[in-house]
């Protein structure tokens, strides 16, 4: 019988005995399925991810008019299509104003036919939250018809809320209209800018990081009923079986349990995968379509999880000697080396330490150096907590009699301690680097806006070519119940010279009192003119300015209404206007928006009459914010006074978006990882419990107290994961010191994520312990001391 | 039935039943300080549990259990198993060594519960390892050390709080012949030698031997057997 065959055979019998050992041998086989297959999803989601962000991305270029063709003059195949996004209730709404100019205007992705004047097609989400209760009043802002619902190819997830609002209204002014585009077609080859690499090096640890635990607990989940199982192949010793053998079939069962587990965990990615499209995570969602595994990726899952299975069967069997007298012994295990244990960390500091700096200048990362380094860095808390573990139970004695039980089977067998902690350990560590990262480039991601939410909530930024005059715009916006000041300031251009050249001088209008809101006034009276010096304490002011009594042009003096090819309106030219000569000099302030401006501020009655239809103009609205709706009744106010007008929410800073999405999925990917290790945990915790049924009978019998043992139980447990954890929080502090110097951060500890990641941890291990309180305290009934 | 004067341990129509299955159906018993009563019977005659009533492992269904006077059947778990610390010592066929303390810490472990400090807990276990002629085993762990050594320490951790009963359930059942002897012996001379009573449970006529008196379990009744010496 050739090798192969005799591997064959052997592991085919081990197979047998996975499933044919009656309820208990079931049972057995189906705890290692359930964990290997709890583990199998977890590596198929984390191996779709990458394809599903990029069939996001394909959605998105697939409908955009960033760089898709373009026309000069309207034709049978142009569509003018205009953005015309909004905002209700912290969510974030796609929009667009499309108008066909001819019958063969291309369609965007998933819609059926363009919607006419007074019809708008919406994604499935907007429409269920127009017909629910919760968007009351975002229905009173999109009151259109619908024509259609927009199909998925136009959706980059299924939770995006988009509409398409058909007009006969929507015109392009000329070329640097730039609100408008003429297109006839969508979608468009992008040469994606990569992720910023900072946030490149935070996806992939968080993979590493989530992905190494798993693969522990997949290691651990293969030796569930390992004590038992090796005195059933004691007996097949007696019977004739080989040491060789008996390992073979060991590995058998261990085989079978990960095949198990491979169905399993394809299940649960199947039922994962179709309930991803019913989540969204901060208005992030995904079509289960687009959640598949990379084919290569999922072959890899498939051999490697059965592979591993049987290697680490083989692996911890290698100390066991099986006798066919149906004793089991352990040998006595040789003394752990720790060269080989320090090595490994070390290998993975060697290789991330060269890329210190790397983030700076927006430098790039060699990801698999990267992530080779944070493996070994995490194998290297693994190999070296067993060590740790015996070196540290070597010397201990006395104590009371709960401690000595403990520190003595932990002297005996620390591997197995060992291996419990293992992947909460470094799934602590992990997180605890990620934290201290995130906490690091916190400042550098989360940018302060420059704006000013106390003196105005919203912005109305009004672009020229606006549909309504800026002052009955202004007028309405007062109106909405909940609003208590709205301040409207036009912005006009003026030049020394026509056509001007870059550096034209802004003449900004407005009352005296809105005037305030960007200069430092003293006294104003209707009819003033200033002129504006820049700020002392900035030198980011642009533009340039002019002295009392200079003659400027103002109007088109950049010379777009002789330009516009297209004649979609009549432009008056430039015409002459001098500065008054009473202007007085006043120094800038920074406006509701962070901004500063320079130029000239005029009150309505000194200002030029022939400005034209260019001005820029904001209205800053101030809110009493304990009226829930008044913000979303203004945008509603705005929105039909002129939809292309934006209302804009100021905040003082501002998230990077990819930054906070990240560190989510860390949140919520460790406390899974934690969950599903605490399950390995106490599945292990148990059958420990339950191999030394008769031995805890005994003990009881003889009078010792059931809180002696159960303690005994909790140090077994406490001393392993405090060593683990202690390891863990100084693992993680050096890996997350050695990713702050990749990113070019000033080292600095960040101690609430120590302590909450060490903190949750131990609470795993302590809920575990309290789970494991009432089966330990049924196997210490005298039943098992009954032998008939 | 009326309890002998003397009696150290004594039980009176004991009934216990597991579901259905009568274990014990009005079974009697007694013993005097310093006696070897052997309790015989086919398996899952209910010898077991009636030696495990006796110890106050498992409370009866019904009956009396007197132990120097005292009602047994009406302590609580916890005075029940105080008593089992501290007057009663045990000796099992299987499992009753803790695999990773060493020989001498087995042995010790009953004084440990009693609060007695390691040192002098270990001091007075090793008198006992020297009475058993297991002193060279004294490092050794249960896993090194052969069945028959093990029931030997087993039979010291017995005797190593000067118990006034000890239990013994088919101590030598997992044992060879020539082992089997041995332990008896030494328990036997050992028990008697502190004045403690031994309740034997065994199915060996040729362990009974070593008894003063045989009492014999059938169907849960219990039957005394008084030996001719």
């Amino acid at each position: 019988m050739s090798r192969l065959q005799v591997w064959a055979r052997d592991l085919g019998m081990g197979t047998r005995f996975a499933f044919g050992g009656g309820r208990e041998g079931w049972t057995r086989t189906l705890l290692t399925g359930v964990g290997v297959g709890l583990g199998v999803a977890l590596l198929l989601i984390s191996t779709a991810i990458p394809g599903a962000l990029a069939q996001r991305y394909e959605r998105g270029d697939a409908r955009s008019t960033l760089n898709s063709e373009r026309a000069d003059a309207p034709g049978p195949d142009t569509l003018l299509i205009a953005r015309i996004g909004q905002t209700y209730r912290n969510k974030d709404i796609e929009g667009n104003m499309i108008r066909a100019e001819g019958p063969d205007a291309p369609l965007p992705p998933g819609l059926k036919r363009i919607p006419g004047p007074g019809e708008m097609a919406l994604s499935p989400a907007l429409d269920e939250l127009l017909k629910s209760s919760d968007g009351a009043l975002l229905r009173e802002r999109l009151d259109a018809r619908v024509s259609e619902i927009v199909g998925a190819p136009g959706l980059v997830g299924p939770g995006e809320l988009l509409f398409y609002l058909g007009s006969d209204t929507l015109r392009k002014n000329g070329p640097e209209d730039y609100r408008v585009q003429r297109v006839t077609g969508f979608g468009h080859d992008t040469d994606r800018e990569g992720l910023d690499p900072v946030l490149m090096l935070m996806v992939v640890l968080t993979f590493v990081a989530l992905l190494m635990p798993v693969a522990v607990f997949i290691a651990t989940a293969v030796r569930f009923g390992g004590e038992r199982r090796d005195r059933r192949l004691a007996a097949l010793r007696l019977v004739g079986a080989d040491g060789r053998m008996v390992r073979r079939i060991a590995a058998g069962e261990a085989l079978a349990g990960s095949l198990i587990g491979l169905v399993l965990g394809a299940g649960f990615f199947a039922v994962g995968r179709s309930l991803v499209g019913s989540f969204s995570l901060q208005q992030r969602s995904v079509f289960p379509a687009d959640l598949d595994p990379a084919p290569w990726l999922a072959v890899l899952v498939a051999l490697a999880v059965p592979a591993a299975a049987v290697a680490v069967t083989l692996f911890a069997l290698r100390g066991v000697v099986i006798e066919p007298l149906g004793v089991v012994r352990t040998t006595k295990p040789s003394r752990r080396r720790i060269w080989w244990r320090l090595l490994l960390p070390l290998v993975g500091i060697g290789l991330l330490l060269p890329m210190g700096g790397r983030g700076n200048d927006h430098g790039r990362f060699n990801q698999w150096q990267v992530a080779g380094g944070v493996v070994l860095l995490l194998i290297g808390v693994t190999v070296l907590i067993p060590w740790l573990l015996e070196r540290f139970v070597a010397k201990m004695s006395g104590g009371p009699v709960s401690w000595q039980l403990a520190v003595r089977r932990l002297q005996v067998n620390s591997g197995a301690a060992a291996r419990l902690v293992n992947g909460i350990a470094v799934a602590v560590a992990g997180a605890i680097a990620l934290q201290m990262l995130f906490a690091g480039v916190e400042g550098e991601y989360t940018k302060s806006t420059g704006q000013d939410p106390g003196r105005a909530a919203v912005a109305v930024i009004v672009n020229r070519d606006a549909q309504t005059p800026m002052d009955d715009l202004a007028q309405r916006i007062a109106a909405v119940p909940g609003v208590t000041r709205a301040v409207p300031l036009t912005s006009a251009h003026a030049a020394h010279q026509v056509p001007a050249d870059e550096e034209t001088v802004q003449v900004t209008i407005g009352t005296c009192d809105a005037l305030g809101e960007v200069a430092t006034l003293g006294s104003c009276k209707e009819g003033d003119a200033f002129v504006v010096t820049g700020s002392t304490s900035r030198d980011d002011v642009y533009g340039a300015t002019a002295k009392p009594g200079d003659e400027l042009f103002v109007g088109d003096v950049r010379g777009y209404g002789s330009a516009s090819a297209s004649g979609t309106t009549d432009r008056p030219g430039p015409a002459k206007w001098k500065v008054p000569a009473d202007a007085r000099t006043v120094p800038s302030r920074e406006d509701p928006t962070g901004q500063l401006r320079s130029g000239l501020l005029v009150t309505p009655s000194a200002a030029p009459k022939e400005i034209g239809s260019f001005p820029d103009a904001r209205i800053f609205v101030q809110v009493d914010e304990s009226g829930p709706n008044t913000l979303d009744l203004a945008r509603n106010a705005v929105f039909k006074a002129d939809p292309f007008v934006t209302a804009m929410r100021l905040r003082d800073t501002k998230e990077a978006a990819g930054y906070s999405s990240i560190r989510t999925g860390l949140f919520f990917g460790a406390i899974a990882v934690l969950v599903l290790i605490g399950g390995s945990l106490l599945v292990s915790q148990l059958e420990q419990l339950r191999e030394r049924k008769r031995l805890l009978s005994a003990l009881v019998a003889f009078g010792t107290k059931r809180s002696t043992l159960s303690l005994s139980v909790l140090w077994q447990t406490a001393v392993p994961i405090v060593l683990g954890l202690v390891l863990a929080a100084g693992a993680g502090v050096g890996l997350g010191a050695v990713l702050m110097s990749m990113a070019a951060q000033p080292l600095r500890i960040d101690w609430a994520s120590v302590l909450g990641m060490t903190a949750a941890g131990a609470g795993v291990v302590v809920v575990v312990t309290l789970l494991s309180l009432p089966p330990l305290l049924r196997l210490m009934r005298p039943d098992g001391l009954r032998t008939e | 039935m009326m309890t002998p004067a003397g009696t150290l341990l004594a039980a009176t129509d004991l009934r216990k039943a597991f579901g259905t299955t009568k274990a014990l159906d009005g079974a009697e018993f007694s013993i005097h300080p310093g006696e070897v009563v052997a309790v015989m019977g086919p398996s899952g005659s209910g010898k077991s549990t009636l030696l495990h009533c006796l110890a106050g492992i498992v409370p009866p269904d019904s009956g009396s259990i007197t132990y120097a006077g005292r009602e047994l059947t009406s302590l609580n778990d916890a005075e029940r198993s105080a008593l089992r610390r501290t007057e009663f010592g045990f000796v099992f066929q299987f499992g009753q060594l803790v695999p990773e303390l060493t020989c001498v810490e087995n042995v010790a472990l009953p004084l440990r519960l009693t609060g007695v400090k390691r040192k002098e807990a270990e001091r007075t276990a090793l008198h006992w390892m020297e009475q058993l002629q297991v002193e060279e085993l004294v490092a050794k762990r249960p896993g090194e050390i052969s069945g028959g050594q093990g029931q030997r320490v087993a039979v010291a951790r017995a005797l190593v709080t000067a118990p006034r009963v000890i239990f013994a359930d088919e101590p030598t059942g997992a044992l060879d012949s020539l082992n089997g002897e041995l332990v008896m012996q030494l328990l036997t001379e050992a028990a008697r030698s502190a004045n403690a009573a031994v309740v034997l449970v065994t199915h060996e006529t040729r362990v009974a031997a070593y008894s003063d008196r045989e009492i014999v379990v059938r169907d849960g009744k219990s039957r005394d057997m008084e030996r001719i010496v």
